[in-house]
Parts: structure tokens; sequence; C-alpha cells
């Protein structure tokens, strides 16, 4: 029943998603407010339906029901509570339907929110949005059916499908659950519940402004409009796309026991080009806000995010390149790829349509070179070069080099770490001097004034670093460059909350908040940017001087690693876990100028049941801000008292990546919140939202 | 709503130059096509499997005691192809199958060739002789081979016909029942043109 | 007696020297030094297994990827430099096995490809905004001027706009 419900509720929101969308442009020819109505009715009731059929697969997993093929797929008898909820998202089908309905959640969200603020805009909004819901539905219900079981036809042949026919026999509840195939022990992290439903919701996050956008192009309302409405969104899909990816990193470094967060891999980079353009088309709206400038420029950069979004998932889904993430591959490489062209092609076709008939005019010039402006087109020209390199290394050259010159490449961290970081270097030399230039224009001088302090405080930052480990000048340099980025932001909100204790003589925490409220977005951002320097610091530091050694040790032996010592005490081997699992445990002691800092337990786990990788390492790590001492057993090795290997990292700095981003969530809630409204002396200002629009 | 007040600047300005509007879509037209082109060609590359009929790739195999093979040079003889690796398990289940198949076929117009995926000449010639194998072997040098017919694991098996077509394919280890009844079949048809 | 000593010093000496010889020989048997983890993993991190997925060879738990550190172990114990075992196993097994392309040709697509790319992006801003600028100064000297005395015209050349923009949308 569970399965013919889901499906049965997945159907009709495809149904009522194409309806919603047909419905909606055939209202704004006739001009019909009832149309309108029914359509926006259909496209809120998708979110309802797809809770149903989410619900559905949802109860099928916690109360076992292995004859849905899905269910039988990602878990089996011994998967603990947690897992079977995160199976949901575990594999292909249900992280697709996962996907359709986080898609409906927003659409939801937008309809419910903006309506009364853009009306003009909402009947294209929904049919975008409802266009793109029914596209991803369409890939659920044809292609990877989650809700599909499996089913004896009386030849003894087994045949998978939603409804019985011909004859069709469930299979014995017991020979299914006995041979169920349980989750990859991969995935059996902390980070399983938080990583993929954060990365979705940053991909379809951005279907808000995207739709906007479209629906600007399809109205004609080429105002701002557009971007004032959607700006909490883009900030909401942007926070969760970047903690999506921090919290990968965090998984990676957690359980793939190679000592680091970022492994440049096809599928990673596939989740961060999106992040890319999405960085750079915040920022650029700013400037159209503000000056009405780059307004092509903000509709290209913001079709390009999207089509970066839908090629990730059709890079991904489809297995076209090899990775340590990839699904299994299945039938629906080609249905994403002509959905990814259509939509590329359809609002290009759209956008340069607009352009050519003069509708998308810049309101003013560019000025000075060091103009604010100036600096963000630059931010922009440098995010669009990262893009490019980092596309080009995941896809376009292993494609292009298997496709026309017949060899299969590899391109791995050190092609990336080739390429980028200039290109990230640029960016905080650009985070650095953006904030202190004014709009229109700015002179060399008066920005090197505004430095002073800045730097000063950021000298101080590299003398620390400096003092906690031997550095190279040139790396101490670029330290040096990424505080400045960080020290810039501190230094501003300090001044001006100084200058709200000097003149309005309030408190110092009370003219801090009192400067944050009046100006939300800046001072997020602010905060943003000073999160960025400390994950930038840790970032650099973890890459640069990690240290690394394997030894093989016996109980009572040590191995030295950078001033520590680690001395392997003991070993509890054959421990079963309430899953099932058997662990065997190393218990080793980490030493500093002969004091002991800390006892650690790393061990291996052994699942029992699992097909093909069925042994996991799970490194343990003594953590200070000043380094992670990270000790991991090597699995393949024998493991017992006698003789244990391990592989034990230093990484300098690394907590600030966590802590700093930490610091981004923080920033970036700030940012969102609305600014406090200056009241309107004006009687009769009773309703002023729906004329004025939604007050960014 | 536009926004108020309007500049100078604007209200002297023309439309935007057609030229630049016009190179910008040629440009935008260009790449877009041109990503649709390789990454449509790329899935499909990557969607391919192993051959199963038409001609077989060819190849030249240099065999681990010093030999050169060419497979067009083998015409007019069935060849079994074998793909295996010294680290991979189900490759060691089927070894003495193969090695006894071969003893039947060998001077029946047929002919094995072992082809060695990312192996060392160490492992190779350990695992060649814990299993006593007497047909040619040899490394897949650069993994040119194994690229040509597309495997996806170890061990795999495609039989060629007299005339050069890939008769059959088997993605499983073999039995020697099986594989005999696929020679015999790869025989008969020799004598059809 | 001064004599038999001087030869049989000689003598020993020359049994020691061909000795010497032959013992090296055997030396030669058997050159292997030992070799660290360490030493292999600072090998095997820029080296890729086709049968691992985009994971370094230091990382991989699978059976070919052992043997093929093991490998690595041997050629560095045997003297090779860790350039001279990265070539030999892309030499072997051919260039996805390093994580940017031996081969120059390949080498120049991955690496130089981005940067023309982005050379492109840069001349094409560039070239924008240097129309911008021109355009600018043509408005910039009629702007004081112009102001004050147009107002009024300004007004209703906006007027017109307004109408003729309205009309093309009916």
């Amino acid at each position: 029943m569970l399965a013919e419900l889901g499906f049965i509720a997945t159907f009709l929101a495809f149904v009522a998603a194409l309806y919603a969308a047909g419905i909606a442009l055939y209202s704004v020819r006739r001009r019909d407010e009832r149309l309108l109505l029914s359509a926006r009715n259909a496209a809120l009731a998708t979110l309802p339906l797809l809770s149903v059929s989410l619900g559905a697969l949802l109860i099928a997993l916690l109360t076992e029901q292995y004859q849905i093929a899905y269910v039988w797929n990602v878990t089996d008898p011994n998967t603990p509570t947690f897992y079977r909820v995160t199976a949901l998202w575990g594999a292909q089908a249900g992280s697709l339907l996962f996907w359709s309905g986080i898609m409906s959640a927003f659409a939801f969200g937008t309809i419910a929110l903006n309506w009364q603020a853009q009306r003009r805009l909402m009947p294209y909004v929904i049919v975008y949005t409802m266009l793109i819901l029914a596209s991803f539905l369409a890939l659920s219900l044809f292609f990877e059916n989650p809700f599909e079981r499996y089913w004896i036809m009386p030849d003894n042949s087994v045949a998978k499908s939603v409804f019985a026919f011909g004859g069709a026999v469930p299979p014995a509840a017991a020979r299914l659950a006995e041979t169920a195939n349980g989750l990859n022990p991969l995935l059996r992290h902390f980070g399983m519940i938080v990583h993929p439903p954060l990365l979705y919701m940053g991909f379809v996050g951005f279907l808000i402004p995207f739709a906007f956008a479209m629906a600007a192009l399809a109205s004609g309302d080429l105002s701002t409009n557009w971007i004032r409405a959607t700006r909490r969104w883009t900030l909401l899909a942007w926070l969760s796309l970047s903690l999506g990816l921090v919290l990968g990193g965090r998984w990676a470094y957690d359980v793939l026991g190679w000592g680091g967060w970022w492994g440049w891999d096809p599928v990673e980079n596939a989740a961060f080009l999106p992040w890319l353009l999405g960085t750079a088309f915040l920022h650029s709206v700013m400037i159209q806000e503000k000056r009405g400038m780059l307004k092509v420029w903000n509709m290209f950069l913001i079709l390009g995010t999207f089509s970066a979004v839908i090629f990730g998932t059709f890079a991904t889904r489809s297995g076209l390149v090899d990775s340590v993430h990839s699904f299994a591959r299945s039938a629906i490489g080609f249905p994403l790829f002509f959905f990814w062209f259509s939509i590329s092609a359809i609002s290009l076709g759209m956008l340069l349509w607009r352009w050519r008939r003069g509708e998308l005019r810049d309101e003013r010039r560019l000025h000075g070179l060091l103009s604010r402006e100036s600096l963000f087109v630059l931010n922009n020209i440098v995010f669009v070069m990262l893009f490019i390199a980092v596309f080009w290394g995941s896809f376009g050259a292993p494609i292009f080099s298997e496709l026309f010159m017949g060899t299969t490449i590899t391109l791995g961290k050190d092609y990336f770490l080739q390429v980028t970081p200039p290109l990230f270097l640029a960016l905080f030399i650009l985070m650095g001097i953006a904030p202190l230039s004014a709009w229109s224009a700015t002179t060399l001088v008066r920005l090197g004034r505004a430095l002073i302090v800045p730097a000063l405080l950021a000298a101080l930052v590299v003398a620390l670093l400096a003092l906690m480990q031997p550095t190279e000048p040139l790396v101490l340099l670029i330290y040096g460059v990424i505080a400045l980025s960080g020290t810039v932001a501190l230094w501003e909100t300090v001044r001006g909350a100084a200058a709200r204790h000097k003149t309005l003589g309030e408190q110092w925490h009370t003219a801090l908040m009192a400067l944050v409220a009046r100006n939300r977005r800046r001072y997020g951002g602010y905060l943003i940017h000073l999160s960025i320097a400390v994950l930038g610091i840790g970032a650099l530091g973890s890459e640069l001087y990690q240290q690394e050694t394997q030894r093989t040790l016996a109980v009572g032996q040590s191995l030295k690693l950078g001033g520590y010592v680690m001395r392997y005490d003991g070993f509890l081997g054959g421990q079963i876990a309430d899953d099932g699992r058997i662990m065997d445990i190393a218990q080793v002691t980490v030493l500093r100028d002969g004091r002991e800092i800390a006892q650690l337990r790393p061990r291996r786990d052994f699942y029992p049941n699992a097909e093909g990788m069925n042994t996991m390492t799970i490194p343990a790590a003594h953590s200070t801000l000043e380094n992670d001492f990270y000790v991991l057993l090597v699995d393949w090795e024998p493991i017992s008292a006698g003789s244990a290997t391990f592989k034990v990292f230093i990484n300098p700095l690394i907590n600030l990546i966590w802590w700093g981003s930490l610091l981004l969530v923080f920033g970036t809630l700030i940012g969102m919140y609305p600014d406090e409204r200056v009241a309107l002396a004006a009687a009769g200002a009773a309703q002023p939202s729906r004329l004025a629009g939604v007050k960014a | 709503m536009t926004e108020l007040p309007m500049t100078h600047d604007v209200l002297t300005e023309r439309a935007p130059a057609k030229r630049s509007v016009n190179f910008i879509t040629v440009l935008a037209a260009l790449i877009l096509a041109s990503m649709a082109l390789i990454f449509g060609l790329g899935l499909r590359h990557q969607q391919q499997t192993q051959p199963t009929e038409g001609m077989a790739p060819l190849f030249t195999l240099q065999t681990l005691d010093g030999q050169e093979i060419a497979l067009e040079a083998l015409r007019g003889q069935v060849v079994v192809i074998n793909f295996w690796a010294s680290w991979c398990g189900p490759c060691r289940d089927e070894a003495a199958e193969l090695e006894a198949a071969w003893q039947q076929y060998k001077d029946k117009d047929v002919i094995f060739l072992g082809i060695a995926y990312t192996d060392t000449e160490r492992n190779a010639q350990a695992y060649l002789k814990e299993f006593g194998i007497t047909y040619p072997n040899g490394l897949d040098y650069k993994t040119k081979i194994s690229a040509q017919y597309r495997i996806t694991g170890v061990p795999e098996t495609f039989i060629v016909d007299r005339q050069g077509h890939i008769s059959e394919f088997v993605m499983t280890p073999l039995k020697r029942v099986q594989l005999s009844a696929m020679i015999e079949r790869a025989l008969a048809k020799g004598t059809q043109p | 007696m001064n004599r038999l000593l001087k030869i049989g010093v000689m003598l020993l000496c020359l049994a020691i020297a061909l000795s010497a010889v032959t013992l090296s020989a055997f030396a030669q048997d058997d050159p292997r030094r030992p070799v660290t983890d360490d030493e292999v993993n600072a090998v095997s991190k820029k080296l890729y297994c086709p049968v691992c997925e985009n994971i370094t060879l230091d990382t991989c738990g699978t059976l070919a990827c052992a043997q093929w550190r093991e490998e690595v172990r041997i050629l560095l114990s045997e003297g090779k430099t860790p350039e001279q075992v990265i070539e030999n196993f892309v030499m072997r097994f051919g260039d996805r096995v390093v994580g940017t392309p031996a081969d120059p040709t390949l080498r120049a697509l991955a690496l130089i490809t981005p940067w023309l790319l982005s050379a492109l992006v840069l001349l094409a801003t560039g070239a924008v905004f240097l129309r911008w600028r021109k355009e600018r100064p043509a408005a910039a000297p009629s702007a004081p001027e112009a102001k004050a005395a147009t107002s009024v015209r300004t007004f209703a050349e906006y007027r017109a706009r307004i109408e003729a923009d309205l009309a093309a949308r009916r």
C-alpha cells in the first residue's frame, strides 16, 4: 500500500505541476485572475503531495518493507534507525525524489511569501518553477522510480514494478530481508543527515532567483524588482550550499582517511561550480541595486549558476566522470543531458531576445577604475576565471582528451593547485580593497589611508602565525593578504561602532548592535568576509605545512612526528557494536615535550553484511586551534597487539576551517535578517508593502 | 517601476551597439553548442559497453616470453581473449578452467590469449606459474587494449571467430563446459562466408 | 724473515682485494636497501591507480593498489629516484596514472587551456570597459552647461520616450 500511495502522490504532483505551469501561462494571455489563482493553488498543492510520497517512502524504510526495491537496496535488518532515515536520500532514486520535494517546498515558500509584492512576475515564476519541478518528477516517475517493488512471476523470474500484474506474487519477506544490501559503509556517518539535504537546498534554492530572472525576461519587468524579491532566497541558497560544501569536507576528513578535506574530485567540483557563480551573482546584484548597472551581466550570471546546478546534477548522476561519489550508472544520463541543454538554450534565448530589443539598458556607466563597481566587476571576472579553471579540470579536459585524443587522463589535486591559487589570491586582495572603496570613484591615496590600520592588524596576525610555525617569507606575505581581507572587515565594523560611541555616547556593545541593526546587509557581509579570511588561513596552513608519517608499531613502541611522540598502548579487538559491526580499536597516547596530552582510539570497523567495501578506518584526532594530531589505522595491513600500522598527520590550523564556517553561518543569518523599517511619518501609510515592494 | 531620477547619460545614449549584441549572441550560441556537443558525445562514449558484435578491435600483444602477437595475424583461427589480473579473486576461480579448455582445443585451430590488466610483470608471472598456464599471456601496455574493448572489470572474455568478428562476450568467470560450448559455436561459424 | 713478511702482507692484501671484488659482486645481486613507508607514500601520493576511481595510490585499499605500492617499494629499493619511479609507471600504464599528464601535448591541453580561455574573458571585459570609457567623455563636457539649459527639454524628451515605449508594448 505504501508503494501505491507514494507513486500515486508523486504522479498527482507531476500532473499538478504541469497544470500549474500551463494554466499560469494561459492566464497571462487571457488576463484571467481566476485561472491564475487556480494555477497558484495547483502549484501550492505539490508540496503536500510530495510530502505524502516522501513520507510513504520514509515509512517504508522505517518499517523495513524490503519488497520495495529501493528499501532493499539501501537498508538491511541491521541498519540503525538513524541511517534508515538518511537512507531516504542514500541512493539515486530516493535522492531524486527528495530533491523534487525540496524544490516544491521552495516554490511553495516563494509563491506564498512573494505573491503580493511581485504580482506582475508571479505568473511566470509559477510557470518556470513548475516546469522544472515537473521535469524532475518525470525523471523520478519514468526513469528512477523509488516505489518499484520486486515480484516473482509465474515463470519464476524476478520483475520490478510498482503495481502487480500478470500473476505476480511478492517474494518471501524473510528471503528479502536476509539478502538486503544495506547502506554503503562510507555513508554511515553523522554527516549523512546534513550534507545531502544542505547541498540540495543550495542547488534547488538557486531555482528561485533563476525563476524570477526568467519571469522578468518573460514579463518585461526588467527593473531590479526580481533581484529585490529574491535576495533572501539567494542568500539562503548560498548559505546552504556553502555549508553543504564545508560539511562534505568535514565528512571526507573524518572517514576517507587521507588526512585532507577537499580532494578536487569531479563531484565535489560539480557542487563548487555553482557556488563560484552564485557568489559572483551575490556581489554583482548589489551593483544593479545601487547603481542600475550590469543588468545583462546579472542575467547571464544567474542563468549560468542555475545551468551549472543542472549540469552538476547531470554529471554526478550519469556517471560522466570517474569519482568516489558516483551513483550507479543508470538510464538517467541522456534525459538529464537534454534537460540541461533545453534549460540553458531557452533561458539564453530569452535573455538575448530582450537584450536585442534594447530592454536591458544600464542606467549608469563605469567611472573610476578603483570605484566599488569596477572592483566588483573584477571580482566577477576572477570568479569566472576560477569557474573556467575548475570546469576544465574536472570535465572539459578529461572528456576532450578521451574523445578527441584517445587517451584517458586524470586531472587531480596537482592540476587544481597549480591553476587556482593565483585566482584565490586575487579574490582575497579584492576582498581587502573593495569594502574600502566608494561607489563611483576612489583615489589611490584615499584607499591607502584606509588600509593603514587593517594592514597593521594583519601584520599582527602574521606575526602570530610565524611564531606558531616556521614559515617562508612568501607564505607569510600570502597569509598577510588573506588576513588583511578579514581585518579590513573587522576594522570597518569597529570604526562604525566607534563613531556611534563617540557621537551618540552609546556603550560599545549597544553601539555595535545598533550599527549592525541599521545595516545588517553590510555588517553581515563583513562578518562573512572575516569568516572567509579565517577559512582561507586554515586551508592554506593545513595544505602547505601538513606533516605525515606511516609506521608499523607493536604495543609499547612509539613514533615521532613534528615534536610529538605517539605511543601504541593497547589493542581491543573484536568489539561488537549495536549495529553488528566488528571494531578493532587501538589505544594510543600522544605526548609533547614529555607530557601526555591525549589518549586516542583510532579503530577499524568491519561490516560483515556489506558487499564490496566492508571495512572502514575511523581516525581519532586531538584538535586544537594550532593543529590536529590525526591518527588512523591502515586497514589493509594486519592490526593486532603484535603489530599495527599507523598513519599519522599533523594538520596545522585546520580547525580554523570549521570555526570559520560557523562564523559564516552567523554572518549570513545577520545579512538575511530584515532591517528595521524606518517608521513612515505620513498618515495613510498603512499599506506600504503592496505598492513599494518588499524592502531589501 | 523604473528608478528616478534618470541621468543625463541615459537620455543621450543610443540602443546597445548592434554589433556587440550580435557578437555576444554568436559567441554564446557557439559556447553552448560546443558544450552540448562535447558532453553529449562524452556521455555517449561513457555509456558504450563492451563490443559484442562486429570486427574485433585489432591490437598487438607483447607476451611475457617476449613474443609479439598481432590479432590480425590470427585470422582463420578462433581466438579466446581473456582479460585477467593477479589481484582479481574471480580470475583465480576460472584460471584452471581456462587452462584445461586450452589443453583441449590447442590443436584445433583455436588460440587463447590472456591479457593482464594493470598488473606488474612480477605478479603476473607468479600467477601464471601458480596455475600452470601455458597459453600466451601479455601485459596490457598503457591499458590500451582494455580501453579498446571497453572492459569494466576483470575477468572478461571475448570469443573472436575465424573472420575476426566478435562472436561472444562473457562478463563472469567461466566454467570449462560453458567455454567449450562457446568455442564450438565459434568454430561452427567458421565454415560460413 | 722481513722479506717473507713483506710477501705475506702483499699476498694478504691481494687476497683481501680479490675477495672484495667477488663479495661486491654478491652485493649487487641483492642491492635492496630498506625503504620506509613514508618514502613509498611520498611517491604513491602522486599516482592514481585505475582500479580505484580518482583516489591516490597511498589511500586506496584494494589488492591491486597494494601490489602497486609493493612495486613502488621495490623500484625505490633498487635505487630509483621518485621521479624515475613515476616515469616507469607512466611508461607502463599510461598518462592516467598521474595527476597532470606527462605527455607534453596533453599537459599543454590541460594546463594552458584555462589560462587561454581566461585571457579571452579578460580581453572581452577590457574591450567593453574601453568602449564605455570612450562614450563617457562625449557626455561629460556637455553635461554641466547642458544640464541647466536643457532641464525642461530633458523632461519633454523623457515624456516622449515613455510614450514611445508604451506604444511599442501594444
